[in-house]
């Protein structure tokens, strides 16, 4: 199935050429090349530190990689500010979860589907009506007119989701969006990335909660230290003697 | 229902219309000035209300508006109208140049450096001949009460429909995302750089207006009154106190404390003084969405309540 890809995804929809990213001496992306073909669900995994949330960074445009260069179906984006990578159709969750406080969660939403790919809906009407569908989508349609600060955990996990479905994404950069859920709502966001896979969407998900990256990715990704240590199959990579070194430490003899 | 609140402005607006056939003098020097000071109040809505930056420097526009209309009426002899738009063409061309560097500040960084311009602008105005030094300028004289009034209504009015318009379109969507958090409206596609700059413009052409018009009528202008500080302060106080972010919610909150002000200033004018800073620490604490708190039937009271104000004051 992989072989099958490769020959027919044609142009990848992102490529990383040895990216690297430092902060004042620290090597937090250390030369990392990979590609993600179009509808894909790539797994990005590795210990607290290894540099994955700064790769996420790069890709959405908070931060510019020092050296090597992403490209976004071909295109080189690193001089793009945040919002034009947006209307590209490059999107993101955030590890910490970034609501519009101050707005209902239509609103949030809306703000999604009036703002995303090609620079959004220009109607008010239909960016609203597309907003309440991705929160249907989401299962979070009961709460609609709640302020967006007074939802739980989960919720505001969904609201996330449907903020970023709403803009119409090409590519979905997923930055643990399942921490601090229980293992039912774990099935449940399991559920909704195979969903939007469906729908098109190339994802790549960051996650500790290895079941689900197990389930969920075609491929595997795995950074430690900055640098990339393994990458492909879930199941062989997961064995991999380096990668299990990385995540638990050196077998004692 | 959503409408009601636009009906009786309607209405209002239409009674406000007649009133220089009933109103005194006084009376019309006092509604001249509140209306010019609601304009000012919401202007400064588009930028601090909606874009949640909170500018100490709208009164560089307005100074900037006032000049443009006294230089070209007292220095050349040209028509009011030529000296509005000479106004607002100083301002706008300040605020896009201004607008560059100055918001890419957040916060208190952004609140000191428009303060300082502020004050910087008045120094300088009043080191150039052409306005005057800091004499000032004596523009030509005309009793024409009526004509103020019904132009500064009328500023007021398309100010307002201005704000009614960003608070219900996809550009107001963009300012609310940026005051919420100015990242995640950069991720999510909004170019922030081009909303706030066409904030601070929109926020500038309508305190421009409001301070030729006021030039005019008052017919007398030095730097210190133009680029007065405690107009700036009146400003933010009165959006706050009304409801910053709402389109009725500066309207409101001008009309009430030019009242309270003008009564205070006649009877006991040491307490007119104190008047903005009590409302603005009452304001802060109580009801930090301003006056759609209490319409809005949000009452709580005791220390939680308090506690969450400030937190959402930032304070």
């Amino acid at each position: 199935m992989n072989a099958a890809a490769d020959t027919a995804g044609g142009t990848p929809i992102l490529r990383a050429e040895s990216v690297t990213k430092r902060f004042s001496g620290l090597v937090s992306v250390d030369q990392v090349s990979f590609e993600m073909r179009k509808n894909e669900i790539l797994g990005l995994i590795g210990p607290n530190g290894a540099g994955k949330t700064t790769l996420v960074n790069m890709i959405s445009g908070t931060l510019r990689p020092n050296e090597g260069a992403l490209y976004f179906e071909g295109q080189p984006i690193d001089a793009l500010a945040p919002y034009k990578r947006a209307h590209l159709g490059i999107c993101r969750t955030f590890q910490v979860m970034k609501p519009f406080p101050g707005m209902s969660v239509l609103e949030n939403v809306t703000v999604g589907a009036l703002f995303g790919r090609d620079g959004g809906e220009t109607a008010m009407a239909k960016a609203r009506e597309s907003a309440r569908d991705w929160l249907d989508f989401t299962g979070l349609s009961h709460r609609i007119d709640a302020r967006a600060d007074s939802l739980g955990g989960p919720d505001r996990k969904r609201l996330e989701f449907a903020k970023a479905l709403a803009m119409g994404p090409k590519l979905l950069l997923l930055d643990e969006v399942m921490a601090g859920l229980n293992s039912v709502e774990v099935e449940e966001v399991i559920e909704l990335i195979k969903k939007m896979r469906e729908r098109g969407v190339t994802i790549l998900v960051i996650e500790h909660v290895i079941k689900a990256i197990r389930s969920l990715s075609d491929r595997v990704l795995v950074l430690h230290h900055g640098q990339k240590i393994a990458e492909g199959d879930p199941a062989a990579v997961l064995e991999d003697p380096q990668v299990v070194e990385a995540y638990l430490g050196r077998r004692r003899h | 229902m959503k409408s009601l609140p636009y009906v009786i402005a309607l209405v209002v607006v239409v009674l406000l219309v007649f009133v220089p056939w009933v109103a005194s003098d006084v009376m019309m020097q006092f509604a001249i000035d509140a209306l010019l000071l609601a304009v000012l109040a919401q202007a400064w809505n588009i930028l601090g209300g909606f874009t949640g930056y909170v500018s100490f420097g709208n009164s560089v526009f307005y100074g900037l508006g006032t000049y443009g209309t006294a230089i070209a009426m007292a220095q050349y002899q040209l028509p009011f109208w030529v000296g509005l738009v000479l106004g607002v063409i100083l301002a706008v061309v300040c605020a896009l140049l201004i607008g560059f560097p100055i918001l890419r500040l957040r916060g208190p960084y952004f609140a000191i450096a428009t303060l300082g311009l502020s004050a910087a602008m008045g120094a300088i105005v009043s080191n150039m001949p052409i306005a005057g030094s800091n004499i000032g300028l004596v523009l030509p004289l005309v009793r024409a009460d009526t004509m103020f009034y019904e132009l500064s209504l009328g500023l007021l009015v398309v100010c307002t429909l201005t704000v009614a318009w960003i608070s219900r379109s996809r550009f107001g969507m963009g300012l609310v995302a940026i005051r919420e958090d100015e990242d995640a409206a950069g991720t999510m596609g909004v170019n922030t750089t081009t909303f706030k700059i066409t904030a601070l413009v929109l926020s500038a052409f309508f305190t421009a207006l409001a301070g030729g018009i006021h030039a005019y009528w008052i017919s007398f202008i030095d730097p210190a009154s133009a680029f007065d500080p405690t107009l700036n302060v009146r400003m933010v106080i009165m959006a706050v106190f009304g409801g910053p972010g709402t389109v009725f919610g500066p309207l409101v909150g001008s009309f009430i404390l030019s009242t309270i002000y003008e009564y205070l200033a006649s009877s006991i004018s040491t307490a007119a003084a104190l008047l903005f800073g009590l409302v603005i620490v009452l304001a802060v604490i109580f009801m930090p969405r301003g006056l759609a708190n209490m319409v809005g039937g949000v009452r709580a009271h005791g220390p939680r309540f308090f506690l969450q104000n400030i937190r959402e004051n930032r304070l």
